[in-house]
């Protein structure tokens, strides 16, 4: 059993040599992220008749909506802070993507209460897409792609760093 | 090119502190994983290996070879330890996942000598994780 003076010591220890630089030639880390958020959605366009509408987006067109536990993952790149040993502060992070995404999906209705999608489709392609705007604004790292799980059978993944990325 | 993942389970504590720092900047940094007495987690680890089947036995790289040398580099290393205080490989460096992902790179990159490593993943909890690549390989 340690003493509390020896801890006081260890503890001191810690991290001393953090100072120096801890990125390696040649690696690249990054942190992936995992949120939760409920949401409803219908697939139905204007542009397609209702027989169409049906016909593409089965159940999934019918009228009143239904909806679906998404689950987003993100991943953000950047240095390795050697005083904190991190790419970005999980607080900081937390707090942007709950501004920017979760208070303004989670148990809402995407077609209703999303302006992204007064006129597009809300699909999880398309949803990944918005996700990726919103979250790039991110000011202390690099959003290097977003996956977003609509079931745990599907999921869907954006990089829009990409070149021929949709937007 | 074929990819093969094997994953391990590891317990171990930490805690993070930069003595450089007020313990009020430790506190606000790192808000409780500052606690004096550290903390817990099950940790998750994925490794990835990329390379061509061999045309005699159809692997990349014998999955319980790689077993192995994760049992060696990383098991024996890390589990059920205070990863502050009884690995040397991350002593003066904050364990964080990051970290703690890189370090697992290094142990494990010169001992994969058939196919080459492609991605080490780390998780802390199901709800965050590090990758660590090669530069320029990112993603899967």
């Amino acid at each position: 059993m340690q003493s509390r003076e020896d801890y006081r010591t260890d503890l001191a220890e810690l991290g001393r040599s953090g100072a120096a630089p801890l990125r390696v030639a040649g690696l690249k880390i990054e942190l992936g992220r995992r949120y939760r958020f409920a949401a409803s959605h219908r697939l139905h366009t204007e542009a397609l008749s209702e027989e169409e509408n049906a016909r593409v987006f089965g159940k999934c067109a019918n009228p009143y909506g239904h909806g679906h536990n998404y689950m987003l993952e993100i991943s953000v790149s950047g240095e390795v802070d050697p005083a904190t040993g991190m790419i970005a502060n999980l607080a900081d992070l937390d707090s942007f993507v709950e501004r920017e995404v979760i208070e303004v999906f989670d148990h809402h209705s995407l077609n209703e209460d999303v302006a992204a999608f007064r006129n597009v489709v809300p699909t999880t392609e398309n949803l990944c897409i918005e996700i990726f705007e919103r979250l790039k604004r991110f000011p202390k790292a690099n959003l290097e792609r977003v996956r977003v799980q609509e079931t745990t059978n599907n999921s869907f993944e954006y990089d829009g760093n990409q070149k021929g990325s949709a937007s | 090119m074929v990819l093969i993942t094997r994953k391990i389970e590891f317990s171990a504590s930490h805690l993070y502190n930069n003595p450089e720092l007020s313990p009020e900047e430790n506190r606000r940094v790192f808000g409780k994983c500052n606690n004096p007495h550290g903390h817990g987690h099950n940790y998750a680890l994925e490794v990835t290996v990329a390379g061509e089947p061999d045309p005699v036995t159809g692997m990349v790289l014998d999955l319980k070879e790689l077993k192995e040398i994760l049992e060696r580099e990383v098991m024996q290393r890390m589990d059920h330890r205070f990863l502050n205080y009884e690995v040397a490989e991350l002593k003066g460096k904050i364990p964080t996942c990051e970290n703690i992902a890189r370090v697992i790179w290094e142990l494990l990159e010169p001992k994969i000598k058939k196919g080459r490593l492609h991605r080490v993943r780390l998780y802390e909890s199901a709800d965050l994780f590090a990758d660590c690549y090669r530069n320029g390989v990112g993603g899967v």
